[in-house]
């Protein structure tokens, strides 16, 4: 790796990129311009309507509604009405006499009514009813104002009685509450910035990186540029470094000029409002630390984006591929707006979460330097990785070259046949919805024998019909072909670390967005039923196992499969995540659908990721029906979570048995 | 001085199947030489000159570029090579000059060597009026001499031109034409591809004729003109192709 090359490529990146206006406009002056524009501009136009709509006035009719006109309530019917008549721009005028039909043309704003009834002491009171439309700002403003003044009134009218009575008006106030605030400005300013500055540096980065990163690569690809480069006396390291650190630049650049834009719109709107600034600071040295605590996270987006602008075919599709990161990112960020959740060491761990979470801590200024390391460490550990996956997909012939080989060759377009992705999504569509009023109807009515009948009639069912009436071969179409005795032989080993390994990782996503009461016991109901556990084994793990992947790796996989191997496979595993219509496990069970997906294509039989499927979901039945017997006690922690522990020899269980098999099973990717 | 042996690159199509697009491909090219790949559309061609300027990795069989070895030692492959296509792109938004100092710093050429480079080239390529201008605002024809300056940036003794004057108007192309004759003048080894025969008739020293993947015939064109008793390359090239149909027939019929 020549450094001196990444740097020329570097500076070139750079160069370009400030001569695209587009790139200069989004990054450097839009934030430049639009923050100013937002709160000077917007404060300014909001108090400037404000003061319009109060100078403008508003009529007010006034109607005598009494019954007992004695002296008193008159008196205070007039006091009233001098009272009324001193807001300023306010006309109080007595009721006119079509005064329902000026009131709905908007002639009059309100209509104020003074009726009287009798209190439990059988003295007359007074009762003012103020009508006026609350639906826009005129009315809610002429509403406050009346109700401001006739409180006024109230407190002078209670006040002349007190003393009429002799009675002192401090009588009436015996207990006085005086409130000792002991945060310093510094830390309120923190928990203010805390939650919100975060997720906007988070947002910030990442479409920062966006912006350039779909044109370094796929950018290339479409202009017919890259090919030159890759001739040219450089590395593909090379290459990827000098690109990585363009992204990584302009995403620090971007949410730079972003923040201390954002930092001068405020604090003029501040010194505009005349607020007291002494105690309000922007916290400084947070400030470094944050910057610091950034980079990471910058590099981490960088070397995502890059190895999906590296991927793509051109510049729309790395734009539609980024989406889904850039909506996940924003997601994980909203961390900080939970104020329960505050960083520890296993949330260190977490990515883009422990930025989030550090931030917030930085800016209430307690962190300490333990999370700063971990989650700095972790996520460097992450940046590798990727950077590691860019580099090989820079090495790959077949992604790199994609726009010529595929589109070259093989055009042949296919009539649109049944097993197309539209159709794909149609079936997966009516079949979500089927689940989710019909299932969800019958597991509320009896939660096992609904659960058979989801499975059986709703997934499993449907397939087969759809199949006899396209008289397609079932057997054929669903893999349902029988595997080999190795293969068997190796999904055990497969499906028990990988399951450990995406239950921790479920137990992590639990462990930052505990779950609601009321789903831990819905939960829970399963399990506490009065079955066996040979009948909780049929009701949670044979029946899904087979229904489901009949439905997902045998009959959903086949509309996806015109494009890339991995493509259905991807495709199949996050409609599985979101069949199972839980924010929190879509994330575990994508990647247990992608494995899933993995295993039939793999070994051309869904037979194999029906046994992989059922063991996975044994084991939940085991770890709930046993987890709080002795032997299981070196695994299981309270009853029902594994300990952390065991993701070490699953991973490596998972890495070895996942080797063995791909040396087992033939590629279908070139056997087809 | 380029050595092609058996060379074999295969892809996965989209339906899964392999397809062999280059099929024990073997030739050379000497140093003071022209040799011309001549082909259809998708015979091979830009496979090949892919794996000899170390874009693609062989399957099997071996090529060596100025006697590096084009896996082993691609860096050096790539060092000795210069590449031009009649697609290449440029960055729009840097100038003739920017760019080929880029390239050049890319090849490792010293700083003073790349300025010198430069003045000689556009007094050669008559680029002087737009060194400074943006790539963007300028003609095809610019652009091609830009291209051609980029890929000898680091004086190359080997050159490789895929398809050099597909898409480029009658001017732009005499240029490339010439220029390619300058190369060979200069003792660089020059390998270029194309379809259009009369490219071929006009420059080439020796013709290697490629069709699906495979080489149908090499040598020079007054010893295919004598062996076919056909003059016109067209016929010739029509030619070879029948008589190799011919043999496939025969060799599917001995089974």
């Amino acid at each position: 790796m020549n450094f001196k090359k990444a740097i020329v490529i570097y500076k070139k990146e750079m160069l370009e990129l400030f001569r695209d206006k587009r790139t200069l406009f989004t990054t450097i002056i839009l934030p430049v311009i639009l923050y100013p524009l937002l709160f000077v501009g917007f404060s300014a136009i909001m108090s400037r309507q404000v003061d319009v709509l109060e100078k403008r006035g508003a009529t007010i009719a006034f109607q005598d509604s009494l019954s007992f006109r004695t002296p008193e309530t008159l008196a205070i019917r007039d006091s009233i009405y001098e009272d009324l008549k001193k807001i300023e721009n306010f006309s109080i005028i007595p009721a006119p006499p079509a005064m329902e039909k000026l009131y709905q043309e908007g002639e009059i704003d309100a209509i104020v009514t003074v009726k009287d009834s009798l209190n439990v002491l059988q003295e007359p009171v007074l009762i003012v009813s103020i009508r006026y439309d609350g639906s826009g700002e005129k009315g809610m403003m002429v509403y406050h104002k009346l109700e401001n003044r006739l409180l006024e009134t109230s407190q002078k009218i209670t006040a002349q009685r007190l003393e009429a009575l002799h009675i002192d008006q401090q009588t009436l106030k015996p207990l006085e509450i005086k409130p000792i605030d002991t945060s310093t400005a510094e830390k309120k300013m923190g928990s203010v910035l805390g939650a919100m500055l975060p997720y906007l540096m988070i947002l910030l980065l990442i479409t920062g990186a966006s912006v350039v990163a779909a044109d370094l690569v796929a950018g290339e690809k479409e202009r017919q540029t890259l090919e030159t480069l890759l001739v040219s006396s450089v590395s593909r390291g090379e290459i990827v470094l000098g690109k990585y650190l363009t992204i990584v630049t302009m995403a620090m650049v971007n949410v730079v000029i972003n923040l201390v834009s954002i930092s001068f719109s405020i604090q003029y709107m501040l010194s505009q409002t005349g607020l007291d600034l002494e105690g309000i600071q922007m916290p400084i040295n947070s400030f470094l630390i944050l910057l610091l605590a950034m980079i990471p996270l910058a590099t981490l987006f960088a070397a995502i984006l890059l190895s999906i602008s590296t991927f793509s075919r051109n510049m729309k599709e790395a734009r539609t591929y980024e989406q889904p990161i850039m909506i996940i990112a924003m997601l994980l960020g909203m961390v900080s707006f939970l104020p329960t959740i505050e960083i520890n060491n296993v949330l260190a761990l977490a990515p883009i979460i422990n930025i989030a979470l550090l931030f917030k801590a930085v800016l209430i200024g307690n962190y300490q330097l333990s999370h700063l390391l971990l989650t700095i460490g972790s996520t460097l550990v992450l940046d590798v990785i990727a950077i590691w996956i860019t580099v090989k997909l820079f090495n790959t012939e077949s992604v790199l070259f994609r726009t010529q080989e595929e589109g070259g060759k093989i055009k042949i377009k296919n009539k649109r046949t049944f097993f197309s992705p539209f159709y794909g999504i149609v079936y997966f569509c009516l079949a979500l919805v089927a689940l989710y009023y019909l299932g969800g109807k019958w597991q509320t009515a009896d939660l096992v024998n609904g659960l058979i009948q989801s499975e059986l009639i709703l997934i499993l069912f449907p397939v087969l019909i759809v199949l006899r009436l396209g008289k397609y071969k079932p057997a054929e179409i669903l893999r349902l072909n029988p595997p080999k005795a190795k293969e068997l032989a190796i999904i055990p080993f497969i499906a028990i670390s990988a399951s450990t390994i995406v239950s921790i990782i479920a137990q992590v996503i639990n462990h930052i967005f505990p779950f609601p009461q009321e789903y831990i016991e819905a939960m829970s109901r399963i399990f506490t039923q009065d079955i066996s556990f040979w009948e909780l084994f049929i009701v949670i793990a044979l029946i899904p196992g087979i229904c489901e992947e009949i439905l997902f790796r045998g009959f959903l996989m086949r509309f996806f499969e015109q494009k890339h191997f991995w493509y259905p496979i991807i495709t199949t595993a996050i409609l599985f995540a979101v069949f199972h219509l839980d924010p929190f496990r879509f994330l575990p069970v994508l990647l247990l659908g992608i494995l899933l997906g993995y295993l039939a294509m793999r070994t051309g039989s869904i037979v194999n990721s029906m046994f992989f499927h059922i063991i996975n979901n044994t084991l939940a039945v085991v770890i709930t029906t046993f987890g709080e017997q002795n032997w299981m006690k070196i695994f299981i922690q309270d009853g029902e979570n594994l300990k952390y522990w065991v993701i070490l020899p699953a991973i490596f269980i998972f890495i070895i048995s996942m080797k063995v098999f791909n040396k087992i099973t033939v590629s279908k990717e070139v056997q087809l | 001085m380029i050595k092609v042996q058996s060379l074999v690159k295969e892809f996965i199509q989209k339906d899964g199947t392999s397809f062999r697009a280059v099929d024990e491909v073997t030739f050379d090219a000497s140093n003071n030489e022209i040799v011309c790949l001549l082909g259809v559309n998708g015979a091979g061609k830009t496979t090949t000159m892919r794996i000899l300027s170390t874009i693609f990795k062989p399957d099997s069989g071996k090529a060596e570029v100025e006697g590096y070895d084009v896996v082993t030692e691609a860096d050096k492959v790539r060092e000795n090579l210069g590449f031009l296509s009649g697609d290449t792109g440029l960055y729009q938004r840097l100038t003739p000059r920017e760019f080929i100092t880029y390239f050049g710093r890319l090849y490792g050429v010293p700083e003073g060597m790349i300025e010198h480079r430069i003045r000689e080239m556009s007094e050669i390529l008559d680029m002087n009026e737009f060194l400074d201008k943006k790539i963007e605002f300028l003609s095809s024809g610019m652009k091609q001499k830009v291209s051609i300056a980029r890929s000898i940036i680091h004086n190359p003794p080997v050159m490789i031109f895929d398809e050099p004057t597909a898409g480029l108007d009658i001017l732009t192309s005499r240029n490339i034409v010439s220029f390619i004759r300058d190369c060979r003048n200069q003792g660089k080894c020059v390998l270029f591809s194309t379809h259009i025969m009369r490219e071929a008739e006009r420059l080439a020293d020796r013709i290697v004729m490629i069709h699906k993947g495979r080489v149908l015939k090499q040598g020079s064109l007054v010893e295919m003109r004598e062996e076919t008793n056909l003059s016109d390359l067209d016929d010739i090239f029509i030619y070879y192709i029948n008589q190799a149909n011919g043999e496939l027939k025969v060799a599917a019929n001995e089974f």
